[in-house]
């Protein structure tokens, strides 16, 4: 346990606590809490981590490796757009308000758990937890949609927890010791690394389908597209990016894929993002549902973090953390957007939705400008991060992964191009002549993500000191 | 054989015996007896481990905790299944198709 972050693991969890009894009879009061105890959580990150003295001194004087700092922000940041959002979005008439907002806290408690553990089992214990209260976020409004996506979740997260006990037990038989720094000094020495591997594979092999990697993709349409709408926007932006690519980044790292350690395992990795790259982008092309198309584009970028993460040198582990980060602000924008549009339309069909744009501008330009990074455009914080990416692929001598990457990430332009002439562009529809733009509450979240996107393109360089820091201590 | 040996060979069967319950049964509450017999068999990896290694202390304090997350789980799960067969009146794991795109 990184004990410096250990405030922001038990903070949100007392306010867990105090929520449903403080508010009982006052539902505003779980709101403020809730939004007061991520706010707090965020200013006093943004100091830790942004104040002057330690911008000017490249970032040295931050604690631990820097990686589960850079996490904690960007699960505060989504908690707290969450919050804010749901403050506005919930029905008033919803029963279980406080057990909402008691369990999205609760998850933000358990991803702080997730990154700033130092061992396999704590690993193992935090990822539970946040499995459990997704399944209960997911059926936040008791429809059959949601409780069909949280059985399917269900169904294929448990066993991922069978594989990951199963390597626990291997890697006690093999490796004597579940810390994260037995394993690194272990890799890089020069004892032959089968068993220790073969623990480790079978761990990753349990994250990878927590992720939602291709072969193992099936639940994640349906949990994101049957989730209550403001909980599909956590659950995409920031929930299975901690529980499934977090660890898989890690566990690269770990194992010194660039030393060409564990070479197979990093051979299959690459094979699977490359994989999901593909299938996600050219399922997203045929898609009539907007969040559904949104969770196939989640597939997709997750598969492009996954690849950088099989690769492991530098600057890929650089450009997978930089990506990690990026689709917590872009992803969290789209689904938030289409969240508003489920309130003002009433649906995300697609078919059913033309010329928004008329009625909802704002709606539409934080749309653009999320999509936009998603491709990769520049200046646009996407297009530095896939940039690093396919960079470390070409310069490792991968030229075929390289330009499919490239390519897929065309393909990632052409459907959100086609979604936006779909939803937003054109002819007015029905749907737009009915539906107001949604009260600036609404929008504000998602105007402070874009806001966030464009800046970081715009001041990459800083960005930059910061991750290739990060890249050095935990590759170092 | 050595004790071992026959330990992970009974855990493999074990694991063979939840995994064909999952895939044989369509009811919902059988698929996750099966599940409860696959994570059962991991967890008796961890014991053995910990018996191989003379770390049987550890491996128990790991054990005792992974039991009581497993039950939290569980109980969400078994939530899950029973407001399921409320609101569509079935248990059938392939009547379960209503969200395709």
């Amino acid at each position: 346990m990184d004990k410096g972050l250990l405030a922001y693991l038990l903070i949100p969890l007392l306010s867990a606590v105090v929520i449903p009894f403080a508010a009982r009879n006052r539902p505003k009061l779980a709101d403020l809490l809730a939004n007061v105890t991520l706010l707090a959580g965020l200013v006093n990150l943004l100091w830790l981590a942004l104040r002057p003295s330690v911008i000017a001194g490249g970032f040295a004087d931050i604690p631990g490796d820097g990686f589960s700092l850079l996490l904690v922000s960007a699960v505060y940041l989504v908690g707290l757009c969450v919050t804010f959002f749901s403050a506005w979005f919930l029905d008033e008439k919803l029963p279980n308000r406080q057990a909402y907002y008691s369990l999205i806290l609760v998850s933000v408690a358990a991803m702080t758990g997730v990154v700033t553990t130092t061992d396999f089992f704590t690993l193992y214990v935090f990822i539970e937890v946040l499995a459990v209260t997704s399944f209960a976020l997911i059926t936040t409004d008791d429809s059959g949609a949601g409780l069909e996506g949280a059985l399917k979740y269900f169904f294929l997260t448990f066993p991922a927890s069978a594989l990951i006990i199963a390597g626990i037990s291997v890697l006690m038989l093999s490796l004597g010791s579940l810390s994260f720094d037995a394993l690194r000094v272990f890799m890089a020495s020069d004892i032959p690394s089968g068993p220790v591997t073969f623990g480790a594979a079978l761990i990753m092999l349990g994250f990878i389908i927590k992720a939602g990697v291709v072969p193992f993709h099936t639940w994640t349409p349906d949990a994101y597209q049957g989730a209550y709408a403001p909980v599909s926007a956590h659950l995409a932006g920031i929930v299975t990016k901690i529980s499934g690519v977090y660890a898989i980044i890690k566990l690269a790292t770990l194992l010194r894929f660039f030393d060409g350690r564990a070479q197979a395992l990093s051979g299959i990795l690459m094979f699977l993002g490359m994989l999901s790259i593909a299938v996600g982008a050219l399922a997203a092309l045929k898609q009539t549902d907007f969040k559904r198309m949104l969770a196939f584009s989640s597939i997709s970028q997750v598969g492009y973090i996954v690849l950088a993460a099989g690769l492991g040198t530098p600057l890929a582990v650089m450009g997978a953390i930089f990506h990690l980060f990026n689709h917590a602000t872009f992803k969290t924008v789209l689904f938030l957007n289409s969240a508003s549009l489920e309130k003002s339309a009433g649906t995300t069909d697609m078919e059913k939705l033309g010329g928004m744009e008329h009625s909802m501008p704002w709606t539409s330009w934080t749309s653009v400008v999320a999509l936009l990074s998603t491709a990769g455009v520049p200046p646009l914080s996407g297009f530095w991060s896939k940039l690093l990416i396919i960079l470390a692929l070409w310069e490792a001598g991968l030229k075929t992964y390289a330009v499919l990457a490239l390519l897929f990430s065309i393909v990632t332009l052409a459907y959100f191009m086609m979604m936006q002439k779909k939803v937003f562009f054109g002819r007015k529809s029905q749907a737009a002549e009915s539906s107001p733009e949604v009260s600036a509450p609404l929008l504000a979240p998602a105007v402070l993500m874009s806001a966030v996107i464009v800046a970081l393109g715009l001041l990459f360089p800083y960005f930059y000191t910061y991750v290739k820091m990060v890249a050095e201590r935990i590759i170092l | 054989m050595s004790v071992f040996a026959f330990d992970w060979y009974m855990i493999a069967l074990l694991l063979f015996a939840g995994f064909y319950c999952m895939l044989a049964s369509r009811s919902i509450v059988r698929q996750l007896i099966g599940l409860e017999i696959v994570s059962k068999a991991a967890m008796l990896t961890v014991i053995s481990a910990g018996a191989l290694t003379a770390n049987l202390v550890f491996a128990q304090a790991l054990l005792i905790t992974m039991i009581v997350i497993e039950v939290v789980v569980v109980a969400a799960g078994l939530a899950l299944l029973v407001k399921n067969f409320r609101v569509k009146g079935s248990a059938d794991i392939w009547k379960l198709d209503s969200l395709k795109g």
